[in-house]
């Protein structure tokens, strides 16, 4: 039930990434506006006929007067046209990538989570045994190796080794067939993409459990006779969240971050993959789109967490 | 049934026949030439389409997709002659169809032509699409530029105004055209009748013709209706398979940006030949994905890799794999493309400097001397393998082309390590003039790798160290070079039609000059005036004096040649008609999926 407060503090939080929101694209503008080059110059196309071209996308005014059109297109929907496929509408490009970057990010989130409470809370009532050591080695060795390095590796390994190897037997598709990626397609970059944070999930649950499963209420639900999966599960679990949670925004952003990286070398059609190229190919519009979907995404992702540690813990008011 | 020694014999020879038939056949070779019943060609671009509207096309791969879509009044057939498309017949003045002054042109229409959507082509489309071309100015309005009433069309639709909300320009344009606003009508053109144009031109014009029918370009003829029709954004109606309608065999069926297009051939469309294939299939792909795409082809994923403009986009490396193995090496097309790349110097911009600046004896001799350094050989063998280019021996224009000289007629491909040395000591003995060389150019394909050969070449045979300067954004190289900002720096050109014009007015001539193309700087009024008679002379007539135009470019060591470009493409065996020429990609309507 949302109280008063809560929608009170929703209202400002919208507000402060709203101003974020301006703040950042206007930062971003800027900036990729100054930068030399252009997407349109080449061969054929310079001197006054480049200037037409330029007067056309509206690129010869002064920069604030470009900036607040693009800001007032913005707020109703359009984040302006593409330089490089020339007047094409960025919104639902970005729209449609943003969902196949969810697909990625989602499913990443989701071994993040399952893996890492999964494997904190084994190396937790499994302290000091083969079990811990095992898997706190595997959460060290995720979150000390850079994605760009397992994803590299995975690469090779699963997308040219094995397949030579195995003569095209076991064989991953070096990139994605369709909009959005099968199964198969998915599970290589999801699964590097979470590896990190789910080392820190896991980190982070072994910690929270051996502290919880110290506690009275832990002892008194045992000396009543519950049995140990449920004292871990309902009783130590749920307890041994609430750190998690609040490390759930972090984690969301290293994943939207990662994605970037990852999406390139999967060759994955969202919005990490898109932002890079618009870089590359100075096509300004979808840079500055991209970035603030990006903040917007960031934002929001920061205010769920925060919504839900009033779920996990009553105690939590706004 | 009784056997006996025939029945046997016969049995024997049928085994052997099927034996025969069975050894004859290959696993990689179709064994009929029957048609696949699903007539369907997919392959891969590199590229997402910078704009399908003919009148501002500039990138080969938008181009070698439209060429199916939209025609010109003639089209260069597979061996780059010129043919009828929507016109009837090539204007010549034995025709009729030129004048015998050579300023009038008059070209009959095909009455079987019709757009994609049923419209009949009428002499006003080729008047509308004609007169919007020159107005958007695009990068091929230049080719009407003979045209009567060229400039003053260009002049109407406005220089860039300071201010103004985007897209005036075009839509004025397209609103002007639909009121019939004559300042936005070339004066030169004239519907006689609903299937003739009498085209004006302000001077004689041996290459007009030529350029007019550059496929995809401010030639081709589109569907006014289409393009002004209610609610239709002047700018992006292209990207509607709708609105996008043309003559050709083939029309737009679906385009989702930056990943995929599909085209449709037309129902008994009315050219010929008439097409085969039914639907093209189209991903549009990074380039990064190139090697994986090569591994996709082999595993049956793609029919062709190469398509759209992007023959230069396999790996060397993968060329290299293809080439050795024996099983695949017989899908690799290797052709020959019109583009030359040489190294320009700056001999016309002082800001700049260098000791290339200027046509004295000591820059000229210096020019000599960095350019018999270089083994042209060398450099194909060592780059390119011999196999994505060849040593550029026969002038500036591409082996293949009109207007090349011929096998090591260019003096300078010759490779002279000693007279180099010569030259180098005599116009600078302290060697403080060739302390500081700085060569650009942009990152990317051959020219990290030709830019340390040349290096190496320079610092082995001279004894100079030249320092590279790798530009990552193209744009900012282009920028840089065309306003002369490069001491010395690759160089380069892809011809867009099978005239020597269009090397020598672009890249040296008054026209490059005043159009801030002339990267060196280099100004000679000899070239001139000789390329302005060529210009308006017959291409017989002006062959000689263009080949003269070579020559001075040579006496001057105005550029060093380095190599032609080479293509690559791999194709199925069951493709059959798919192939290229120097220029572009086989027409899809001669292309047919054979039995596999």
């Amino acid at each position: 039930m949302l109280t008063r407060g809560t929608l009170i503090y929703i209202a400002q939080r919208l507000a402060l990434i709203l101003f974020t929101l301006i703040v950042v694209s206007f930062l971003v503008f800027i900036t990729v506006h100054s930068l030399p080059g252009s997407a349109f110059e080449s061969e054929k196309v310079h001197g006054k006929a480049l200037q037409l071209v330029l007067h056309e996308y509206g690129l010869d005014r002064p920069i604030l007067v470009q900036y607040w059109s693009f800001f007032t297109n913005a707020i109703h929907g359009n984040l302006g046209v593409s330089f490089q496929i020339r007047g094409l509408p960025i919104t639902p490009v970005v729209m449609r990538e943003l969902s196949v970057s969810a697909e990625l990010g989602g499913t990443a989130l989701l071994i993040t989570i399952g893996l890492g409470t999964t494997f904190g809370v084994l190396a937790a009532i499994r302290q000091n045994s083969w079990v811990d050591y095992t898997l706190t080695s595997i959460a060290v060795v995720g979150y000390s190796v850079p994605s760009f390095v397992l994803a590299g590796l995975g690469v090779l390994i699963f997308s040219y080794w094995l397949p030579t190897v195995t003569n095209g037997v076991i064989s991953y598709p070096a990139e994605w067939s369709g909009t959005y990626g099968t199964i198969l397609e998915l599970s290589l970059p999801a699964i590097i993409l979470g590896f990190y944070t789910s080392g820190q999930v896991t980190r982070i649950t072994r910690a929270a459990m051996l502290e919880v499963l110290q506690q009275d209420y832990i002892r008194t639900a045992r000396a009543k006779g519950l049995k140990s999966r449920v004292v871990t599960v309902r009783h130590a679990l749920r307890n041994a969240l609430i750190p998690v949670i609040s490390i759930l925004g972090p984690l969301v952003i290293s994943i939207i971050t990662g994605s970037v990286i990852i999406e390139n070398i999967f060759g994955i059609p969202g919005l990490g993959k898109e932002f890079v190229e618009s870089i590359l190919q100075a096509d300004y519009n979808i840079t500055v789109a991209v970035f603030t979907v990006y903040a917007l995404l960031i934002g929001i992702a920061n205010l769920i967490v925060d919504l839900l540690y009033t779920v996990v813990d009553p105690r939590i008011r706004y | 049934m009784r056997v006996n020694k025939f029945t046997i014999g016969g049995i024997g020879l049928g085994v052997l026949g099927l034996l025969t038939a069975a050894a004859c056949g290959s696993t990689s070779t179709p064994s009929t030439s029957t048609l696949a019943s699903a007539q369907v060609l997919h392959f891969p671009v590199f590229q997402d389409p910078g704009t399908f509207d003919p009148g501002e096309i500039t990138a080969e791969v938008d181009s070698e997709l439209m060429q199916n879509v939209f025609d010109n009044l003639w089209r260069f057939d597979n061996n780059l002659n010129i043919v009828p498309d929507i016109a009837t017949a090539v204007p010549t003045q034995a025709n009729g169809g030129i004048s015998a002054d050579g300023l009038t042109y008059t070209v009959h229409l095909n009455p079987a032509a019709k757009f994609s959507n049923g419209d009949a082509v009428t002499s006003k489309d080729v008047l509308y699409s004609w007169n919007r071309a020159a107005a958007l100015q695009g990068g091929y309005a230049s080719n009407l530029a003979k045209v009567q009433g060229y400039s003053a069309v260009q002049k109407a639709a406005g220089a860039a105004p300071t201010s103004g909300t985007p897209t005036t320009f075009q839509g004025n344009i397209e609103t002007q055209l639909k009121a019939g606003n004559p300042a936005f009508m070339m004066s030169g053109l004239t519907a006689i009748d609903p299937e003739t144009v009498q085209i004006k031109l302000s001077g004689a014009c041996g290459w007009c013709l030529t350029a007019w029918t550059l496929e995809s370009t401010s030639g081709a003829i589109v569907d006014q209706k289409a393009i002004e029709a209610p609610g239709v954004d002047p700018v992006n109606w292209w990207q509607t398979p709708a609105n996008l309608v043309g003559t050709g065999a083939y029309k737009l069926t679906s385009y989702v940006p930056k990943q995929s297009m599909t085209f449709s051939v037309v129902p008994n469309w009315w050219g010929s030949p008439k097409p085969t294939l039914q639907t093209i299939n189209i991903d549009i792909k990074d380039p990064s994905t190139a090697p994986t795409t090569v591994d996709a082809f082999f595993q049956k994923g793609y029919d062709i890799i190469g398509y759209g403009g992007d023959s230069a986009l396999i790996p060397l490396a993968n060329i290299l794999a293809v080439k050795a193995n024996s099983r695949e090496a017989p899908d690799l097309l290797t052709k020959a493309k019109g583009r030359t790349t040489w190294v320009g110097f700056n001999i016309g911009y002082p800001a700049t400097g260098g000791p290339f600046l200027g046509t004295g004896a000591a820059a000229t001799g210096l020019r000599m001397a960095f350019d018999l350094a270089v083994d042209k050989q060398g450099l194909a063998t060592t780059v390119c393998h011999n196999l994505i280019c060849s040593a550029a021996t026969g002038g500036l224009i591409t082996a293949g082309l009109i207007g090349n000289g011929g096998a090591n007629s260019d003096p300078l491909a010759k490779f002279d390590p000693v007279q180099a040395k010569s030259l180098l000591k005599q116009y600078d003995p302290t060697g403080s003039l060739t302390a500081h060389i700085i060569y650009s150019y942009n990152a990317g394909s051959l020219n990290e790798s030709a830019a340390e050969y040349l290096q190496n070449e320079w610092k082995t045979n001279l004894g100079v160290n030249v320092t590279l300067n790798s530009v990552s954004d193209a744009s900012i190289f282009i920028s840089s070079y065309l306003a002369g900002k490069y001491m010395m720096s690759r160089e380069g050109w892809q011809f867009d039609y099978n005239h020597p014009q269009d090397w020598y007015d672009n890249l040296w001539g008054s026209i490059s000059t005043a159009d801030g193309l002339n990267a060196t700087g280099w100004d000679n009024a000899t070239y001139d005036s000789t390329l302005k008679t060529a210009d308006a002379e017959s291409l017989t007539t002006a062959l000689p004096l263009y080949m003269q135009l070579g020559q001075i470019l040579q006496s001057n060591v105005v550029y060093i040649p380095l190599y032609y470009s080479v293509s690559n493409f791999l194709i199925q065996p069951y493709v059959s008609g798919a192939g290229s020429n120097a220029a572009f990609d086989h027409y899809w309507d001669g292309i047919k999926i054979l039995s596999h």
